[in-house]
């Protein structure tokens, strides 16, 4: 076999190699089209090597032309190709450049396939076999057809589209690259030109075109593969600070996730996964993940990534996930969606992180908060002792002399049934009433858990329920109580009992601020009303009133006048009512005396459903709560706009006999 | 005419469950009861000349029971008044006791304790309305004197002898003899003592020194 053979062919081979190798990885990568751009110009260079191989060694004159005309198919998809992968790769080259090319090279491939033999030969009329290089070889003798000079001048426009992109990789500041692909396609564009030489007879030499491309294909090659190596760089960098992101996140006990939305698949750092339970590798679905939070909380969650991936909000949820031996941790999650270039959610990205030690010291917080109110309350009972004595008193008594009364009217001869029926109705009555003293009573005394007694409550009840368990007390200090209620006052979702407690320690503050009046000017005015989505109550004295820049003190924490105070009421008072949403403030009056006013947000009852519970479990500092929205019932504000505050009269006590000044 | 009201005890609370009961526990103890819901109620509707007792609550809105006390007190009453007292009201109670009252009843009150305290309340209060009525027989009596027989009797009951009586009168013991016989059919007594015994209920004192220009 000729070494001429051996070496085409190796040419070709490896031209195929290449090409096979990089259409394999274009399989891999179908986005990087440059990979398939790269396997199209090796199999032509491969095509053109055979094809060359054909001619050196082609003995009839027809075979000869058959392969001039052919090899152009393959010269015209490694020029254009040559061309898109300097545009695409190297982002280098002129536009127009390009597309004469393009358009010349195919003008080059219609005319060779319309001319008689090919466009380089009008004919061919022998065959010139000669020596080089100890091989005989093959080269035509003919008449050079002058539409050939369409393809020199194409090739011309690539060396000059060489030269440009090169100059551009250059100044880029890529000088390797420039050197290298730019490089190699000049030489190549250069030493195309032995072509036309050779067919216009100047010089003697066999097609070698191939090695030229070769040359070529073999730069981008190299090129390419500098790519792949610089990926597998990539890879293991990427691994590193994999690695590094992996030990930030643990060591902060952090959990990053990812879920693909289109794919349903979640990622999650492998220390999380483990802790989830989940296998080291495999599929997790978000039914998966899911399933490992608390059952009361899924709802939730569902609800939060709803919001998140319909609303584009971020997502931001606390939730509590049991553990493999059932014990409860509580977690943090805040994540964001992201959208494709149409908008449409596709990813949503997250970090989750244990909340349990937080959220047992706010839990702890709350309890306290809870348990200080409920000494509060016992000890405000305390000071009501007599006053609540007095309330049992009565239907007591009414039982009594009812019970005595019957006994008696039994003992007659002719018993009045009747009227022993009436009595034992009225016991019933008495009994019942007594039965509601006990309950008032025991609700307030009772301690609970503090998260759970969260309801619509109305305000106006409220205050009247705390006047009925105080009419005694203020019957016997003197104090008259005039109320001005709105009618019709919305709801507000709180806890009844800590709302008692509230206006039990205002009624009984202004009752002792007014201690030192004369009995007849011992007037507390109650009066409700809506305004802005909230309801305000407030309770005025004609007492002392308060030093203007102790106002604000007064609910401080141990902070008191009195001489057997513990200064904890207000502050008491502030602490629920703040916890509610709400606030507490107390203005001095313009003649005398001091009214403190609290104000809580009217809300829609649907929406507090999971809100008001954090009212008082103490996770109301949370950001997350935050950002909840908290709107008013519109139902409820056109109520209160449309009633106003009608003045309604509730004496407590007869009142008529006492002077009534106005304030 | 119309024959004086009976015993009636006045019912003064304003819890109306037990001023119902208490009333009721009367009515079947035979008493006659009058109820009223406040202290003003009383007053406004309340005959003195009806004999009976008061059964008050101590602590009422406002008007209290023992503003009421005072005022009866004020206007002469002498209605004996059972206070009726929740456990709590010490001070009241003390304040009820020195304004006169007749009897303190804790609340529930007892039958057993109520009605006999209730009973002797109407007894008390007939032995006094009696005894009111006996006084005003004396002084109307007492009021039938001419200035003279009542100048005699000032000094029959300092227990001065006729001749003395009539030295100081400057009369002759005759026409002293004569008022004497006269004071003595008039104000319908037996003796000198029994005449001595009723002026003194009526706080007429006799005369020991010489009056010269009475």
């Amino acid at each position: 076999m000729s070494w001429i053979t051996v070496i085409w062919s190796m040419n070709a081979a490896a031209c195929l190699t290449l090409a096979a190798f990089y259409c394999a990885v274009w399989c891999k990568q179908r986005e990087n089209w440059v990979h398939l751009l790269f396997s199209c110009s090796a199999v032509a260079a491969a095509a053109i090597s055979a094809f060359e191989l054909g001619m050196l060694s082609a003995q009839t004159v027809e075979r000869y032309q058959a392969l001039v005309r052919w090899i152009h198919l393959p010269t015209w998809v490694l020029t254009v190709s040559f061309v898109v992968f300097v545009r695409l790769y190297l982002r280098a080259g002129r536009r127009w450049l390009a597309w004469s090319i393009y358009g010349l090279r195919t003008l080059v491939l219609i005319l060779n396939f319309i001319s008689p033999v090919s466009v380089n030969f009008r004919t061919i009329t022998d065959i010139h076999h000669f020596s080089w290089g100890g091989e005989i070889v093959s080269v035509p003798v003919g008449l050079p057809n002058p539409w050939g000079l369409i393809s020199s001048f194409s090739l011309l426009l690539l060396l000059i589209f060489s030269v440009d992109a090169t100059i551009t990789v250059w100044r880029r500041g890529d000088r390797r690259r420039a050197l290298l692909v730019g490089g190699s396609m000049i030489f190549g564009a250069i030493l195309a030109w032995h072509v036309p030489l050779v067919i216009w007879g100047v010089i003697e030499v066999p097609f070698f075109l191939g090695f030229t491309y070769t040359a070529i294909v073999a730069a981008m090659g190299y090129e390419l593969s500098n790519d792949m190596a610089r990926a597998a760089q990539l890879a293991h960098d990427l691994e590193l600070s994999d690695q590094r992101l992996n030990l930030a996140a643990d060591s902060g006990d952090l959990g990053l996730w990812e879920w693909d939305l289109s794919k349903d698949e979640i990622w999650v750092t492998p220390r999380r996964r483990a802790q989830l339970g989940f296998p080291v590798s495999g599929k997790i679905t978000f039914e998966d993940l899911i399933s490992r939070w608390h059952a009361d909380d899924r709802d939730k969650v569902r609800q939060a990534l709803r919001d998140a991936i319909e609303n584009g909000k971020d997502y931001d949820a606390e939730f509590r996930r049991v553990l493999a031996d059932g014990s409860v941790r509580w977690v943090a999650a805040r994540g964001r969606v992201y959208a494709d270039k149409h908008g449409r959610p596709i990813r949503l990205l997250g970090v989750s992180m244990d909340i349990t030690s937080l959220k047992q010291a706010e839990l702890e917080a709350a309890r306290q908060r809870h348990d200080l109110a409920h000494l509060a309350r016992v000890t405000s009972l305390g000071e009501l002792s007599s006053s609540l004595a007095h309330e049992l008193t009565h239907p007591l008594t009414a039982i009594l002399s009812n019970a005595q009364a019957a006994q008696r009217f039994l003992a007659r001869d002719a018993a009045d049934l009747d009227e022993v029926r009436e009595i034992l109705n009225d016991i019933v009555t008495e009994d019942q009433r007594a039965g509601e003293v006990i309950h008032r009573l025991r609700l307030l005394l009772k301690k609970g858990e503090p998260q759970k007694h969260c309801d619509d409550v109305d305000l106006n009840e409220v205050l009247r329920d705390v006047l009925k368990l105080m009419r005694n007390d203020l019957i016997i200090q003197n104090v008259t109580v005039d109320t001005d209620l709105a009618q019709n006052l919305p709801s507000v979702t709180a806890d009844r009992v800590q709302l008692q407690q509230v206006l039990l320690n205002l009624v009984l503050n202004a009752c002792e601020a007014m201690a030192d009046c004369d009995s007849s000017e011992r007037q507390l005015l109650i009066a409700s009303k809506s305004e802005n989505g909230a309801v305000e109550v407030s309770v005025t004295d004609r007492g002392g009133g308060i030093r203007e820049k102790k106002l604000e003190q007064v609910f401080e924490r141990f902070f008191t006048t009195k001489k057997e105070g513990m200064g904890l009421g207000l502050s008491i008072c502030r602490t629920i009512i703040n916890a509610h949403r709400g606030e507490i403030w107390a203005t001095n009056n313009v003649h005398c005396g001091a009214t403190f006013h609290f104000r809580l947000p009217i809300v829609r009852s649907d929406a507090l459903s999971g809100a008001s519970s954090k009212v008082l479990d103490g996770s109301a500092l949370t950001v997350l709560d935050a950002s909840a929205p908290r709107v008013a019932a519109p139902s409820a504000l056109l109520r209160s706009a449309a009633n106003g505050s009608e003045a309604e009269e509730l004496r407590v006590s007869a009142s008529s006999a006492l002077p009534k000044n106005g304030q | 005419m119309p024959p004086p009201p009976g015993p009636t005890v006045f019912v003064v609370d304003d819890d109306a469950a037990v001023r119902k009961a208490v009333s009721r526990l009367l009515r079947s103890a035979g008493i006659a009861v009058a109820a009223f819901a406040s202290a003003k109620e009383f007053l406004a509707q309340h005959d003195p000349a009806t004999p009976g007792c008061l059964v008050l609550d101590i602590a009422m809105p406002g008007f209290d029971g023992l503003r009421l006390q005072t005022t009866l007190r004020e206007t002469g009453s002498t209605l004996p008044i059972i206070f009726l007292t929740g456990q709590g009201d010490v001070s009241k109670s003390v304040q009820a006791m020195k304004g006169g009252a007749f009897d303190f009843l804790t609340k529930p009150v007892n039958a057993k304790n109520l009605l006999p305290a209730i009973r002797a309340a109407i007894e008390r209060d007939a032995v006094a309305r009696r005894e009111q009525a006996e006084l005003s027989e004396i002084c109307a009596r007492l009021d039938t004197l001419t200035p003279r027989e009542r100048e005699v009797l000032e000094h029959v009951i300092a227990g001065k002898l006729n001749k003395q009586i009539a030295g100081d009168l400057g009369i002759t013991e005759a026409t002293v003899k004569m008022h004497r016989a006269r004071v003595i059919a008039k104000m319908k007594v037996q003796s000198v003592a029994e005449l001595a015994r009723l002026t003194e209920r009526c706080g007429i004192r006799g005369t020991n020194s010489l009056k010269s220009a009475a």
